[in-house]
């Protein structure tokens, strides 16, 4: 209003100068009045309702009040396009909808002490079962090779599990690399069955090895046995290995010109005997510091209990029953005469040299004769797996009579390797052990199965182990052990799934049932679904087809959670 | 990361349907691996604990073997 007075005034004074035209000025007033108001009502339009007038107001104020134009051009741009409205629409139903109160309820219920006893009771879960005496009984057989029970019952059944686990696994590496099948056989049991104490049971090995090849061979033996305490300072299995061998067998030599009744009686005590006496020869060398009475009784009694546990992983690893009941007829023969255990390996070995030596020593040439083609057969497979060997000693009572045996076989193949080339039977060795790997291996049911692929297991290995933070590369021993241990695990998966399949009365093993068996081992509860693992776990291709159907289930019981909650909220 | 598949599906069909002498349907090999990625999970930390405890730096077969036991009877269903 002040405006239009000023602006009335100033024309005005123009009339006044112009004073030819009143009535001109009048009209001029009368045009500037009813041009003077527009822009005004316009103006206080535009701040109070904007709806009326749009754009020309706007576009003349836009230059003028920052605060008063930036409110009202939010409202009038959201109302007017079709995509602004939707969005204010949603954002007012969102405020409105319970959806954040639901998901919070949800984070609670999550968050509830029954869940945190659950975690609680999954962490104690793995302790709580091996107590129990039930299930050592089943995981036994299944270890072996889940057939052991039906063995019991029928014969050839047995032989099939014993078929399923893959010698492959064991030799893989070795083979691969370099070493010839005795050592490799023996390297796995020492390290395994040592575990904490492996260093104490090496050191004894070295030891009993030096001295005892220095005294029984002048020449031969301290060029060999510089060799091997090189060896055994190193720490490398196979040396340690070759002084256990060495040791023995020159023990056996000795003893068994003296002692040979004794150890036909007793088997373990026999070794220990033979211990005392060779403790008894370095003591008068005096290679060492060591107390050799200690060193030598340690030495038999770990072995004998240690190789037991250790080799029953390997056993399943055997290739075939038949192999293993010629190797266990072997050894019974060769229970009852040492001296034929020696003959024979020697022979098996095909070192023509060392078995004359040997009968004339032992003074006893027959017993090399005695069920040669068994034994030979029977060694052969013990050096190209040590699998073999343990499985016989494992299944039959004789298990502590076959420690030494195996000990005996073991350093008489060491000495002789050690003192001539190995190379013949290594070759063989190799041979056999790359057929037995191509070989399917057979399940309980008699279906053959490939073992899972090594680089599979390793691509998952490696990633696990990166995303824990450590670089170590994983070695061929190591992937070789959690080959096996997967396929002990789909062994179990398996007969775990196809009972819950009967279970629930189906030929088909459904999604289910896996689902049952992960939440009976506590991998899904209801803060870790199946979905959450298996975004962590897989890639997008499978995520998508596992979509496909179990996410329907988990959907339907989430709505009826919510229906629920919300209902409940409706009462209250 | 994982190139083409992260594992052959046929293979792990295979194994589990000799070992459970049941046929399988069409996608349970999946969940099935999932399974057996948590197993690997498991006894990979597993491996590594006790590999560590003994001294080694990397995962020692013995370790393995060591842990095997316990970690597949917490996957016994």
């Amino acid at each position: 209003m002040s405006e239009s007075v000023r602006k009335k005034q100033r024309m005005s004074a123009h009339d006044a100068t112009d004073i030819d035209n009143p009535s001109t000025i009048y009209d001029d007033l009368q045009r500037l009045a009813s041009v003077a108001p527009k822009p005004v009502t316009p103006y206080r339009r535009a701040a109070s309702a904007s709806v009326v007038t749009p754009r020309t107001p706007l576009t003349g104020r836009t230059p003028r009040g920052g605060p008063a134009t930036r409110p009202i051009s939010g409202k009038r741009v959201a109302p007017t396009t079709p995509h602004a409205i939707r969005a204010l629409r949603e954002r007012a139903n969102a405020a409105k909808t319970p959806g954040r109160v639901r998901r919070r309820s949800g984070r609670v219920q999550r968050e509830t002490p029954r869940d945190i006893l659950r975690d609680l009771s999954r962490a104690l879960a793995p302790h709580t079962r091996p107590t129990q005496p039930s299930p050592q009984v089943p995981f036994r057989p299944s270890r072996h090779s889940a057939l052991d029970l039906p063995d019991i019952d029928d014969e050839p059944d047995p032989a099939a599990p014993r078929l399923s686990i893959p010698i492959g696994d064991m030799y893989d590496d070795d083979d691969s690399v370099h070493e010839p099948p005795p050592r490799q056989s023996l390297l796995p049991n020492l390290p395994e069955d040592v575990d904490d104490d492996t260093i104490h049971s090496l050191e004894f090995g070295r030891r009993a090895l030096s001295e005892d090849p220095r005294m029984m061979y002048s020449g031969r033996a301290s060029e060999r046995f510089a060799d091997l305490s090189d060896f055994g300072v190193d720490g490398e299995e196979y040396e340690i290995d070759g002084t256990f061998i060495n040791r023995r067998r020159t023990m056996n030599r000795d003893d068994l010109l003296d002692q040979v009744p004794e150890e036909e009686d007793l088997d373990e005590t026999t070794a220990e005997m033979l211990t005392g006496r060779r403790g008894g020869r370095p003591s008068d060398v005096d290679l060492g510091v060591f107390g050799d009475m200690d060193d030598d009784d340690t030495e038999p009694t770990f072995r004998f209990t240690i190789p037991p546990r250790m080799q029953g992983p390997n056993q399943e690893e055997g290739e075939d029953t038949q192999t293993r009941n010629l190797a266990n007829q072997t050894i019974l023969e060769e229970e009852e005469d040492t001296q034929t255990r020696n003959l024979a390996n020697q022979t098996i070995l095909g070192e023509e040299e060392e078995a004359e030596e040997m009968e004339e020593d032992v003074g006893a040439g027959a017993g090399a004769e005695l069920g040669q083609d068994e034994t030979t057969t029977a060694f052969q497979v013990n050096n190209d797996a040590d699998g073999f060997q343990q499985i016989g000693w494992e299944s039959e009572p004789e298990e502590d009579d076959d420690g030494d045996l195996q000990a005996y076989r073991g350093e008489v193949s060491a000495i002789d390797r050690s003192l001539q080339t190995p190379a013949p039977d290594d070759v063989d060795a190799q041979k056999r052990v790359g057929r037995q790997r191509k070989a399917l291996n057979v399940s309980r049911f008699g279906h053959e199965y490939p073992s899972i692929p090594a680089a599979t297991v390793k691509k998952l290995a490696t990633g696990f182990m990166k995303s824990q933070g450590s670089k170590a590369k994983i070695s061929k021993d190591t992937l070789a052990a959690l080959v096996q241990a997967s396929d002990f695990f789909f062994e179990q998966v398996g007969e775990d799934l196809a009972a819950y399949a009967q279970h629930g009365g189906r030929k088909v093993i459904e999604e289910s049932d896996v689902i049952a068996l992960m939440k009976r081992t506590r991998q899904v509860t209801n803060s870790s679904t199946t979905f959450s693992l298996a975004q962590k776990l897989l890639p997008r291709e499978l995520l998508q087809q596992l979509r496909m159907e179990p996410l329907s289930k988990p959907m339907r019981q989430k709505r009826k959670q919510k229906e629920m909650t919300h209902e409940d909220g409706g009462d209250d | 990361m994982a190139p083409q598949t992260l594992y052959p599906r046929g293979t792990v069909k295979k194994i589990v349907k000799a070992h459970a002498n049941r046929t399988l349907s069409k996608d349970v090999d999946i969940m099935i691996f999932l399974n057996y990625a948590l197993f690997m999970q498991e006894l990979i930390n597993e491996a590594t604990i006790s590999s560590k405890a003994s001294g080694d730096r990397n995962i020692s077969p013995r370790s393995v073997n060591k842990v095997r036991e316990t970690t597949l009877r917490k996957f016994k269903g």
